[in-house]
Order: C-alpha cells, then sequence, then structure tokens
C-alpha cells in the first residue's frame, strides 16, 4: 500500500538515494550520510518500479536512452546504471545534475536580522520589536482570516488535490490559536514580558516536496553547546510540536493563492538568565536531514538567547 | 677566453606608467639626439687621433716603452694589463636576469591586476577588522590574481629565456692565440692578454688580434671586408703611406685576417701592438653600435598601444562605475570591488602570453626556414618593413672572387658565377685558351690546404688571397688536379705580385719531356702586361700586336672594367732554348731573363658574384612594395654593377651619369626626376645636410651607396626612419653592427656574419641566403594579420564579461559571473583557441600588398574595437544573460522579480527569500543558484566563443571559401574550450572557492541559436564589405 502510493506520484523519498550516491562518489560532502541501511534498499526497490513511468520523460537524456539498451544485461548491472542515472537525472524535480537540494529549511519568527535574541525583561524598548514582528506575521494566521479563506481538512495525511495544473488550489487552516499561549491572543507580549519569549519556526516552502508519511516532522530543542539544564523547559505548540501531514504538498503561490505555511511555536519558559545561551532546534523525523554544514539552515536552526532582568 | 653574451631583449609591454612618462620624455628626447650626434662625432675624431702610423720606429718604442728586438718585460706586461683590462671587446650591458623577470612581473596588465590584487586583500583587511568572520571571497580573489600575473609574468619569461639559450648557442668563441715576443723570448699567450706595445708575429690566415702597427712585413695581405665593406684584399707594408690611419698601409686592424704574410725566412709579420680592446677601432664601432638604442619593435608599438586603450577603458569604466556606485549609496568597500571586478572583466590576462605564444610559433616557423629570431617580436618586422637597407659584400654577394669573364681570341667570354659554377660552358676548343688556362694554372701562388679531397672544389680552404684563390678554383674546377700540372711544370724562379711591379710572373719547366725551353707566364694589371707585350695570340697562333688588336684590348679592357670587375691581363713567352739551356740558373732579384716582347693571351676578369637567389629575392620584396636600398663600403662602380644586377637598379632605370653620359651632356644639365636610380658615396653623403638626404630618399626609387662608414650607415638609417618607414638592414661586417642596431630589424649572415653584427641584430640568416627575408616578410605579415584575429577575438568576450557588473551595480540583478569564473575564461577556456588563430593561413596574396604604414595601420584600430566590443560583444552579452536568465527562471525567479533584488538575495540573514513559486530560498541555497548562474553564464560565453572564433579566421573572405577544416588547430582549439569547461563545471563543480556547479545538460544549449546568430551576422559583415568595396561599410566594418 505505501509502496503503490509512491509509485503512483513522483518518489517521495528523494534522500535516501542521493545519500548513498553521494557516499559513493564522494562528491557531495555537503550531506553527512547517518541514514540507516533500510531507507537505501527501500530507495532501490522504488527506483526499479519507478523506471517505467520517468522514461518517457527523460527521453532527452542520452545517457537514459543508452541505459535503456544495458538493460538486459543484468540485474545488478541494471542496479548500477540506475544509481548512476539517479545520480546525474533527478526524476523528483526532473533536472539533471541540478543538485540544489530538497531538504526542509527552517526559518523563525521574530526575524530580526539577526539570530540572536538579547533583550532586557523590564526595558520594553529591547524586546518591542520582536512582539511587532510577531503581531505582523500572525496576521496571515488570524482564525477569522483562515476561516474565511482556508479549509478545514482532515489532519494526518497529505492534502493532494488532483486535476489540472493551473486550477486554484484549496489551502488548509493554519488558526493563531493553535498557538496557544504563543497566538499572542492571550499574552500579547509573547511572553517576552515576562522572560518567557516564544519564538515560531516554520519550514520553508517548496512546490511539491512532502515530508514522510507516517510520523509528521517534530521539532526538537535544546542547547546547543554548554550545560543542557541551562533550558530547564520548553512548551511546544500545537502539542505535537510538529508539522502536520495535511499542509503539503505545496502547489505554488499561482495556483495555492492562500497558504499559510504551518507553525511550530517554542515557548522558552524557564530559560537561565543573564547570559547568552545557544539554542539548536531540529526537525526530527523520517529521512529529515539536519546536519549539513555549509547551509546551516538545513533542518535546523541555530539561534541565541540572552535574557536579561 | 672571451665571454659574450647575446643581449635579448625582453617583451616588454608598459603600461599606465608610460602615459605619465612621456610628456617628460619628449622634452628630453631632442637633446638626447643632439648629445648622441656629439657623441657619433666624437667617435669619428677619435679615429682621427691616432698617429702611430707617422712615428718612426724609434718613436714608437719610445712612446710604448718597448723594445723592437726584445719586446715587452713580463712584469711591465702584467703591470699594462692590470692597468688597461684584457685585449677583449666588452659585452654589451646586459639586463640581470632578475630585472628581466620583474619587468615581465609588473609589465603590460600586469601592474593593474596587482593593483586589483592589493586592493583585494586591503578590502578584505577592513572587512575583517570590523567583522571578522567575514567572508573570504576577496582574499580568494585578490590570490587568484597574484598567482594570475605571476604565472604569465613566469610564462613570458619563459618563453624569452628559451630564445636565448637558442642564441647562446651561437657565440661559442674558440679562444685566440697571439704569437707575442716578451723578454726576448717569443711566447705563444691568449690574445686577451696583449697589451699595448706588445711585439706580434702574425702569420698568413691569423686573426689579427689587435690594432697592429706593421715593423716589417712583405707581401702581407689583410681583408677588411668586415670593417670597411671591401671585398679586396688590401696589402699591407711597414711603410707610411696615407694621413689617414683607415688607408695607410701599416695598420692592420683588431679582427681583421691576415691573408697571406711572406717576409722570409719565416714567413711573417711583425708589429707593435698600439691599441687594444675597446680602444681598437673594432672597438669603438661596437660601442657605437651599443651607444644606439635600441628602437622599439613596431610590433612591442602596436602592443603597447592596445594596452593603453584597453587599460584606459579599464580603468575609466572601473572608475565610472565607483563613482555611480558610491552615488547608489554603495559602502565604498563593494564599490571598490567593483571596480576591481570591471577592470579585471576588461583586461584579457591571458592575452599578452597568448601573443606571445603566437610570436614564439612563427619565429620557430622562421627558423626552420633558416631565419632565426634572436628578439621575438623581430618577427613582425620584417612584415611591417617599407625599407631594406643591404649590406653588398656577403649579403648581396657571395663574398668571394670568382671569374667572371675572359677575353682571348678578341671575344668576350662568361664564365659560370653561381654558387657551384661546375660547369664553365664557354668554348674551350682555342689554342689560346690551352694557353691562358696553363697561365692561369701556373702563375699562382695559392694552394689549396691538404686533406680536402672530398670537399667540393668551391667551398675547399686556401691559402692565398681572394684573387689567387679564385684562379685557381676556376682553373682546378676546368684543369682538373692543378697542384698535379704545377709538379708537372716544375717552377724554377718566381716573383711575386707587388705594389710597384703590379705583375706577378713565374717561370717553368714544360711538361713537354721533348721541348727543353722555359716558359715564363706572367699575370698583373692589363695595362703593364700589354705594354711588356709584342705579340698576341689569336686562335693559338701568336699575331703582331698591331694598333687595332690593341684598341680591341682596351674595348674589352674597358667593357670588364666598367662592370666593376677586377681585370688581369695574362701574357707568357718561351724562353729559347739555346740562350737559356736546362742548367742556366735564373735569379729573381736580377731579373736575369727577358719581361717584354713577350706574347699576350688573354684578358680575365673577376668579381664577387651576386648570390643566385637575390634577384628573385630583390623582385619579390619590390612586388611587396618594399624598397631596397644598397649600402656598401665598397667602390661606386662594383656597386652598381652588383645593383644591376640583383635588380636594386633595375635593368632601364638610368642615373643621372648614365642620363648624362648617353645624352652627351653635363650632369648638372640633367633633370635629376629622369633619373630613378642613384649611386651616392660617402664623400657626397658627407655634404648632404640631412635635408638633402630626406629628399634624395624619398625621389629616388632605386639607391646605392658606394664607399660609405659605419656612421654614414647609421646616418643613411636614420634618414629612411625620418620618412616613417621601417627599416631593416641587412649586413654582416662589425661596419655594419652600428646600422644594424639603429634599424627596427637587424639581420645578419649566420655564416659569414661577425659577431659583432650578430650580437647587433635581431635576426640572423642562418643559410645567409637573402631569399630567406621574403619567407620574413611573409611570416610577419601573417602573424600581423593574425594577431589582429587573435586580438579581435580575445577582447570580444570583455564586453560580455562587463555587462554582468555593470547591470549588477545599476540594476540589482544577483550577480550573474564572478570574478574568479571570469579568470578561468580569460586563462582556461580561451587560451588554446586564441593560439589556434595564430595557425591561420593567409586570407589573400599578403606579398601583394604594400608594407602596412607604421601609423595608419594599426594593430587594434577603432574599427576593431567597436567591431568587437559594440557588435559581436553585445551579442554575446545577450547570448549569456539568456541562459542566466533561463537557469533562474526554471529555479523559481522570473527575470522580471531579478531586478533589484541584489539587497534581499546578497543578505545573509535572510532565510527564508520568496520566489515566484512562493518557494522559499536560504541564502546559501541562494549562493548556489549563483553559482549555478556564473557557470551558465560561463557556458554561455564559451559556447559563442566558439561562433566567435570561427568567425575570427577571416577579415574578409568568407569563412567557406578559407574552409572550415584547413586549420586543424582551431578545431583542438574548440575540443580544448568545450573540455575545459565540462571539466570546469563537473568536474571542479564541487569546490566551493572556484564557483561552479554541475550544469544541466539542456543548458548547454540555450546559447547555441546565438552563437548561430553571431555567424550569420559577420558572413553578412563580410559580404556587404565584399560587394561594396570602399563603401561606408567597408570602411567602418574592416578592421
Amino acid at each position: 500500500m505505501r509502496r503503490q502510493l509512491r509509485s503512483r506520484r513522483a518518489p517521495a523519498f528523494p534522500y535516501g538515494s542521493r545519500y548513498r550516491l553521494d557516499d559513493q562518489d564522494e562528491v557531495n560532502q555537503n550531506y553527512l550520510a547517518d541514514e540507516e541501511e533500510e531507507a537505501e534498499e527501500e530507495a532501490q526497490m522504488m527506483m526499479a518500479s519507478n523506471s517505467e513511468e520517468e522514461k518517457e520523460e527523460e527521453e532527452e537524456e542520452e545517457k537514459e536512452e543508452e541505459e535503456g539498451q544495458g538493460q538486459p544485461t543484468g540485474n545488478a548491472w541494471w542496479h548500477k546504471l540506475q544509481v548512476i542515472n539517479e545520480y546525474l537525472w533527478d526524476p523528483e524535480r526532473r533536472m539533471s545534475l541540478a543538485r540544489t537540494g530538497q531538504s526542509w529549511r527552517v526559518m523563525i519568527r521574530p526575524f530580526a536580522h539577526s539570530l540572536n535574541f538579547n533583550f532586557n525583561v523590564s526595558e520594553p524598548d529591547t524586546w518591542q520589536h520582536y512582539v511587532i514582528s510577531l503581531n505582523g506575521f500572525l496576521q496571515g494566521y488570524n482564525d477569522s482570516l483562515q476561516e474565511e479563506m482556508n479549509v478545514d481538512c482532515p489532519p494526518g495525511q497529505y492534502f493532494i488535490q488532483d486535476g489540472d495544473e493551473d486550477e486554484d488550489k484549496k489551502a488548509c487552516q493554519f488558526k493563531r490559536s493553535f498557538l496557544k499561549n504563543c497566538s499572542g491572543l492571550e499574552d500579547p507580549t509573547f511572553g517576552y514580558s515576562t522572560g518567557q519569549p516564544c519564538i515560531l519556526l516554520k519550514m520553508n516552502r517548496i512546490v511539491g516536496f512532502r515530508p514522510e508519511l507516517g510520523d509528521p516532522v517534530k521539532v526538537s530543542c535544546k542547547v546547543q553547546r554548554g550545560d543542557e539544564n541551562d533550558i530547564r523547559s520548553i512548551n511546544y505548540y500545537p502539542e505535537s510540536a510538529s508539522f502536520d501531514l495535511r499542509y503539503y504538498p505545496y502547489y505554488g503561490k499561482l495556483t495555492h493563492v492562500n497558504y499559510t505555511s504551518p507553525l511550530v511555536a517554542m515557548h522558552f519558559t524557564d530559560v537561565v538568565k543573564n547570559q547568552v545561551v545557544p539554542v539548536q532546534c531540529q526537525l526530527k523525523g523520517k529521512g529529515i536531514i539536519n546536519d549539513v554544514i555549509n547551509d546551516r539552515f538545513v533542518g535546523r536552526i541555530i539561534f541565541t538567547l540572552n535574557i536579561e532582568t | 677566453m672571451r665571454q659574450r653574451k647575446l643581449e635579448i631583449y625582453s617583451v616588454e609591454h608598459h603600461a599606465a606608467t608610460d602615459i605619465k612618462k612621456k610628456e617628460g620624455r619628449d622634452g628630453k628626447k631632442d637633446n638626447d639626439l643632439e648629445l648622441k650626434r656629439n657623441q657619433q662625432k666624437e667617435e669619428l675624431k677619435k679615429e682621427l687621433d691616432l698617429d702611430d702610423h707617422k712615428l718612426s720606429n724609434k718613436e714608437l718604442e719610445t712612446k710604448y716603452g718597448t723594445d723592437i728586438i726584445r719586446g715587452l718585460s713580463s712584469t711591465r706586461a702584467a703591470e699594462l694589463l692590470a692597468q688597461n683590462g684584457p685585449n677583449a671587446l666588452t659585452p654589451p650591458k646586459q639586463t640581470p636576469e632578475i630585472i628581466k623577470f620583474l619587468k615581465q612581473m609588473v609589465g603590460g596588465f600586469s601592474i593593474l591586476l596587482w593593483v586589483g590584487a592589493v586592493l583585494c586583500w586591503i578590502a578584505f583587511g577592513i572587512q575583517y577588522v570590523s567583522n571578522p568572520s567575514a567572508s573570504l571571497d576577496s582574499v580568494y580573489l585578490g590570490t587568484v590574481l597574484a598567482v594570475v600575473v605571476i604565472l604569465t609574468g613566469i610564462f613570458a619569461y619563459y618563453q624569452e629565456a628559451k630564445s636565448t639559450n637558442i642564441m647562446a648557442s651561437f657565440c661559442k668563441m674558440i679562444p685566440q692565440q697571439a704569437v707575442v715576443i716578451r723578454d726576448s723570448e717569443k711566447k705563444v699567450i691568449p690574445a686577451e692578454q696583449l697589451v699595448v706595445g706588445d711585439i706580434v708575429e702574425i702569420k698568413g690566415g691569423d686573426q689579427i688580434p689587435a690594432d697592429i702597427r706593421l715593423l716589417s712585413a712583405q707581401g702581407c695581405k689583410v681583408d677588411n671586408s668586415s670593417l670597411t665593406g671591401e671585398s679586396e684584399p688590401q696589402s699591407r707594408s711597414s711603410e707610411f703611406t696615407h694621413e689617414n690611419p683607415l688607408e695607410t698601409k701599416n695598420i692592420t686592424f683588431y679582427s681583421t685576417t691576415c691573408l697571406e704574410a711572406s717576409t722570409s725566412p719565416v714567413g711573417t709579420a711583425t708589429g707593435m701592438v698600439i691599441n687594444t680592446g675597446d680602444r681598437t677601432i673594432i672597438g669603438r664601432i661596437a660601442s657605437l653600435a651599443s651607444g644606439v638604442g635600441n628602437e622599439k619593435t613596431p610590433i612591442a608599438i602596436e602592443i603597447e598601444h592596445f594596452v593603453h586603450i584597453v587599460a584606459g577603458v579599464a580603468v575609466s569604466v572601473g572608475i565610472l562605475f565607483f563613482i555611480i556606485a558610491v552615488c547608489m549609496k554603495y559602502h565604498v568597500l563593494d564599490a571598490i570591488i567593483f571596480l576591481i571586478a570591471i577592470i579585471v572583466a576588461n583586461v584579457p590576462e591571458g592575452l599578452l602570453a597568448t601573443v606571445t605564444v603566437a610570436l614564439s610559433l612563427t619565429a620557430k616557423r622562421m627558423a626552420k626556414k633558416n631565419c632565426l629570431v634572436k628578439n621575438l617580436e623581430a618577427v613582425e618586422t620584417l612584415g611591417s618593413t617599407s625599407i631594406i637597407c643591404s649590406d653588398k659584400t656577403g649579403t648581396l654577394t657571395q663574398n668571394r672572387m670568382t671569374v667572371a669573364h675572359l677575353w682571348f681570341d678578341n671575344q668576350i667570354f662568361v664564365a659560370d658565377t653561381s654558387e657551384d659554377n661546375l660547369n664553365q660552358g664557354f668554348d674551350q676548343s682555342s689554342g689560346t685558351w690551352t694557353s691562358l688556362s696553363k697561365i692561369i694554372a701556373l702563375c699562382n701562388r695559392a694552394e689549396f690546404k691538404p686533406g680536402q679531397e672530398s670537399v667540393p672544389i668551391m667551398k675547399r680552404v686556401v691559402v692565398g688571397d681572394a684573387s689567387e684563390t679564385a684562379l685557381l678554383k676556376f682553373s682546378e674546377v676546368i684543369l682538373g688536379d692543378v697542384m698535379e700540372i704545377r709538379k708537372r711544370n716544375h717552377k724554377v724562379v718566381e716573383i711575386p705580385f707587388n705594389s710597384t711591379n703590379k705583375f706577378q710572373l713565374s717561370i717553368h719547366q714544360t711538361e713537354d719531356p721533348n721541348d727543353k725551353r722555359f716558359l715564363l707566364v706572367m699575370k698583373g694589371a692589363p695595362e703593364r702586361i700589354l705594354e711588356k707585350c709584342s705579340t698576341i695570340m689569336i686562335n693559338g697562333k701568336e699575331q703582331p700586336l698591331d694598333k687595332s688588336m690593341a684598341q680591341a684590348f682596351h674595348t674589352a679592357y674597358m667593357e670588364l672594367g666598367g662592370l666593376g670587375e677586377r681585370v688581369l691581363g695574362f701574357c707568357h713567352f718561351y724562353l729559347p732554348a739555346d740562350e737559356f739551356p736546362e742548367t742556366y740558373s735564373f735569379d729573381s732579384e736580377s731579373m736575369n731573363f727577358p719581361t717584354s716582347n713577350l706574347c699576350f693571351v688573354g684578358l680575365l676578369s673577376m668579381i664577387d658574384p651576386p648570390r643566385s637567389t637575390v634577384p628573385d629575392a630583390v623582385t619579390k620584396c619590390r612586388s611587396a612594395g618594399i624598397k631596397v636600398i644598397m649600402v656598401t663600403g665598397d667602390h661606386p662602380i662594383t656597386a652598381k654593377a652588383i645593383a644591376k644586377s640583383v635588380g636594386i637598379i633595375s635593368a632601364n632605370s638610368e642615373t643621372v651619369e648614365d642620363i648624362a653620359k648617353r645624352c652627351n651632356i653635363a650632369v648638372e644639365q640633367v633633370n635629376k626626376r629622369d633619373a630613378k636610380a642613384a649611386v651616392v658615396t660617402g664623400m657626397e653623403l658627407k655634404d648632404m645636410s640631412p635635408e638633402q638626404l630626406d629628399e634624395l630618399l624619398a625621389n629616388y626609387p632605386e639607391i646605392v651607396f658606394a664607399r660609405t662608414s659605419p656612421q654614414q650607415k647609421l646616418i643613411i638609417v636614420e634618414g629612411c626612419q625620418r620618412q616613417d618607414a621601417v627599416v631593416a638592414v641587412t649586413g654582416d661586417g662589425v661596419n655594419d653592427s652600428p646600422a644594424l642596431k639603429k634599424a627596427d630589424i637587424g639581420v645578419a649572415m649566420g655564416i659569414t656574419g661577425s659577431d659583432a653584427a650578430k650580437n647587433a641584430a635581431d635576426m640572423i640568416l642562418l643559410d645567409d641566403n637573402f631569399s630567406s627575408i621574403v619567407t620574413g616578410v611573409e611570416e610577419g605579415r601573417l602573424i600581423f594579420d593574425n594577431l589582429k584575429k587573435t586580438i579581435a577575438y580575445t577582447l570580444t568576450k570583455n564586453i560580455a564579461e562587463l555587462c554582468p557588473f555593470l547591470i549588477y551595480i545599476i540594476l540589482g540583478l544577483p550577480l550573474p559571473i564572478g570574478t574568479i569564473t571570469l579568470l578561468f575564461i580569460d586563462l582556461g577556456t580561451d587560451i588554446i583557441p586564441s593560439i589556434a588563430l595564430a595557425y591561420e593561413k593567409a586570407e589573400s596574396d599578403i606579398m601583394n600588398r604594400k608594407p602596412r604604414h607604421k601609423k595608419k595601420d594599426r594593430l587594434v584600430n577603432q574599427q576593431l574595437a567597436v567591431y568587437s566590443y559594440l557588435h559581436i560583444g553585445l551579442m554575446q552579452a545577450l547570448g549569456a544573460f539568456l541562459v542566466y536568465f533561463t537557469v533562474y527562471a526554471q529555479q523559481g525567479f522570473r527575470p522580471t522579480s531579478l531586478f533589484h533584488l541584489r539587497i534581499a538575495w546578497d543578505s545573509d540573514h535572510l532565510n527564508d527569500l520568496e520566489d515566484n513559486y512562493g518557494q522559499e530560498w536560504t541564502s546559501y541555497q541562494r549562493q548556489y543558484l549563483e553559482w549555478t548562474g556564473y557557470t551558465a553564464f560561463f557556458v554561455g560565453i564559451m559556447v559563442q566563443q566558439i561562433a566567435d572564433l570561427i568567425i575570427r579566421k577571416t577579415r574578409k573572405n568568407s569563412i567557406f571559401k578559407q574552409g572550415l577544416f584547413r586549420n586543424k588547430v582551431i578545431w583542438v582549439g574548440i575540443a580544448s574550450q568545450i573540455i575545459v569547461a565540462l571539466l570546469l563545471s563537473y568536474g571542479l563543480g564541487s569546490i566551493t572557492a572556484l564557483n561552479f556547479t554541475m550544469l544541466k545538460a539542456q543548458y548547454w544549449f540555450v546559447a547555441v541559436p546565438h552563437a548561430i546568430l553571431i555567424w550569420v551576422y559577420d558572413e553578412m559583415r563580410k559580404l556587404f564589405i565584399r560587394l561594396y568595396p570602399g563603401s561606408w561599410w567597408d570602411k567602418n566594418m574592416y578592421y
């Protein structure tokens, strides 16, 4: 069942194969392989099943044609070629050798040209701009607006909308109220006035891209360097600390007009005060990469909190 | 040992620094010129100062503190040696290797790039101070720039050094020895150790080791041809005969050759050293040569001009946009980075290296054809040469006397004078010839050096003077073994030639055992021989010498003399057996035998004949629009005769004197405009003002200068240069060396040339073949055309490289191409193709057009710049932008959304920049896309440069006429472009510092239609040029 679903559409398993390839060819060291063997096997199986469908699209690729001829010579050979093919031609994005990789990047709000949050609880001037930024950002998430524009779709599964490409797509609601204490509805200062700041985390939108089926992508934050006890508690909203599958895939802003990125709010309720605390928030889940060195925003984000009292 | 290294002039390109200097220099120039003139006069005076030839032996002894019999003491000699230095010419001043190397490092565009590199580092320094995590990009760039400059510098230096090495093998000097009397003992010492006052002995065949005042000598002859250009041997004796030290007989000069010295009993001449080393006449001429400033070669001037243009454009555009950037509120540091990028984009980093390679390729090709180029830049100079001043002796002629004509039986016969003259085709059946040939063979003291049986006759080494050598070889060719003939006709007595007798006589036993008579044979100056004769042999029979015969003799004598030939008369006499029995004792002192009433047999004339290839070469030069002028130290009559026979004075042109003679009027009455040719002697030249010389040079297409001194040769060359001509000088003698140096290109003879000449020359003809010059002209013109093509090709992409930065600054697009990526075009994909253009064949017959005008036909002219920059260059930029926009659009950024995106795009903190599809990009993702854009832009330029390369094969003809596949190297170039690009994109795509990414296959083809468009456009351009010659289009679109 699972496999069927994958093979019908473009593969929902973009990393495993890439991993293996990068490993083998030692070309791309950007991605550090830590995926399990299982995933690789799955990927290969999947590719085999995909190949028929993909062929039509790959006509312009010379190597593809060669490969087609080489097919009968043996299974191992065929696998190898598949691997090479995957390397040269990315069926998921329908491009060859373009490796602007497909993995979730994350970003946080408030956005203040810097990832260092320094403020003094007793001096509103130092945190007022965070509040303004968050408020502004959340205007599009207002419950009334969401209810008016978007639909309430069932959680736990992709919100797949087949049909014409130009056809307008519906978007799932993500209400501000989902964020509870970090929604700014109860506490208009998002906790900044009490030294318990809210920080919102979102995944960068990628057209057509979907997280793994099954457990949705979770967010987890911890102290990046230093004493783990510097952060004693964090509350996540929604409580699942995850991005629900119903918000995926994204169809692009031309047709998916009112799409609202799902958010996870991190409420740092008990952080050591008067010192710089480096925080790393990571995405966790199947097929999630979160330790790329070059791009520090792949599957994780690092920022510092320095709350003075 | 004399150490002589040749001076090799490095390719120096002075860029911006020169512009500033120029003003200051102009004023100084006049002074310099004046100073130089004075210096030359000074040199002339010094020659005249010499008065040792007037002194008696006693006076000489006191003057130099020596003793004629015992020589100098060793201690005194050592003192003098320490005081005056060794007897050797100071080698020309040499630029130290390190200076040459450094010059390569700062010449041309290098200084611009150095400035760029330093600015990069400074910019980084400032960034670092304010933000220690500043990106290393500018450090990379600065380092890459420095590496580029150093590498191209090393490369150019290596190229230069390579040609130096070829030359070094040419000057292996054999240390010269001299026999000297010191401490009353004869010693053999290296000539270098001779000092003034030394008494030396000279044998025939020796090189004169210093300037020497002869003390005792008889029958001594020297070959002064390398000093004065006279091909005839000069006799020398101990008498003072002339006020002028150059003309007097009792002085012989350093580095000339003593041909013969016959003081009995040892066969040597003795003399006293009066000047050594640089103070000798040769030394003075040599220093005169090194005093002559080395003119910049035309190609160096052209390259400098081009560098100025490009550097000017680069700096002014850079500064303009720096100001614009600052006005647009860019950070000053950013503006500086823009400035650097613009300069880097504008400067064709690889071009000068390419030009060097192209020149050295041509140099190699020419070396194969026996033209060795010492100075790489001189490769082109012959191509733009408009006047060739050629020395006569050894250059146009073979520099050896050869029998040219014979007169006997009242008839003139022509002998073969070609280099190998093996077939003497004249009628040899007459009895007179039998007698004449016997006299030629017997009355001759020259001998072959032993052990040369296998050597062709004309190449054998002979001991004896030039005329006797000629006669010996002549008779050896015709009669066979002359030595054997002489053995059979045993010589009983001889009187050698001397200047008072003006004849040479010997008496032989005949080879016929039945004939007991002695045979007296005599040769000498024809009029003297005739005086001694009462009969003349006609058809083998003796006839009385009547008036009509005497008249015939005079006519023939005048005719042969008029040909510039040296005429000898021959007569013989069989001594009656009753008066002179076998036992008769002949005495050469008392001359106890008859020397009158002899039987005249014939005349024979000799000349130093022209090389057989010269006339053809002169014709070719003429048709190539090059004026050939003969400049020689020899006599006007000989000079004119040779000039006529090689075509320097064409068959139907006359001199003023010729016209006067033909019309029987005074020379003054002749309209000077009627004469096409002129023969001017050194004496006449001396009285001419520079204006008169200019007029002479301008008005006569055919000119011969005779009896000229080295200084006058220099004046002639300067005169030609005043006419804006590019002057080539060919020569082989020491006397030519100042002119060789002064000329735009000096061409020396490789075999016969003296070291001084080879030193001063820029080019050496290894086979001494004047016609190699024609090859040089052809190659020079070809390389000029091809360099034009190379430069046009290279300049084109500069616009495509420059536009990205301008648009980045003004319109705020994400940067389309990085500075380092640019360098990969300039020094990667474009290098081999631009060299490949040097292999292109000529478009039309380049030997039928006029030489280019030094000041009008520039290497890089306005048309070339405009067409390359604004036509093809802009098309290329558009094509490259097309690829760039395609890549961005496919990734989600539509072209319109890119404008003014720069600030957001470049912001490190903005990690969710939205594209046209609503996708969000982190800064690293954007950077990766930017690099993909660089790669795409790079590929776009590369693809269009292929088309650019193909269109540059011709400037006027259709590519299809030139042949797409004739120049295979072009295809190697195209292949190299593609391979380098593939390697960069797929091979090095993961190295961060290089900013390349793996580009999708289809993006490689986006610019192809543009490339085709470029080709079609250029074909149209060429078509219209061919269709409408002389039209506006032709004038503006032909480069």
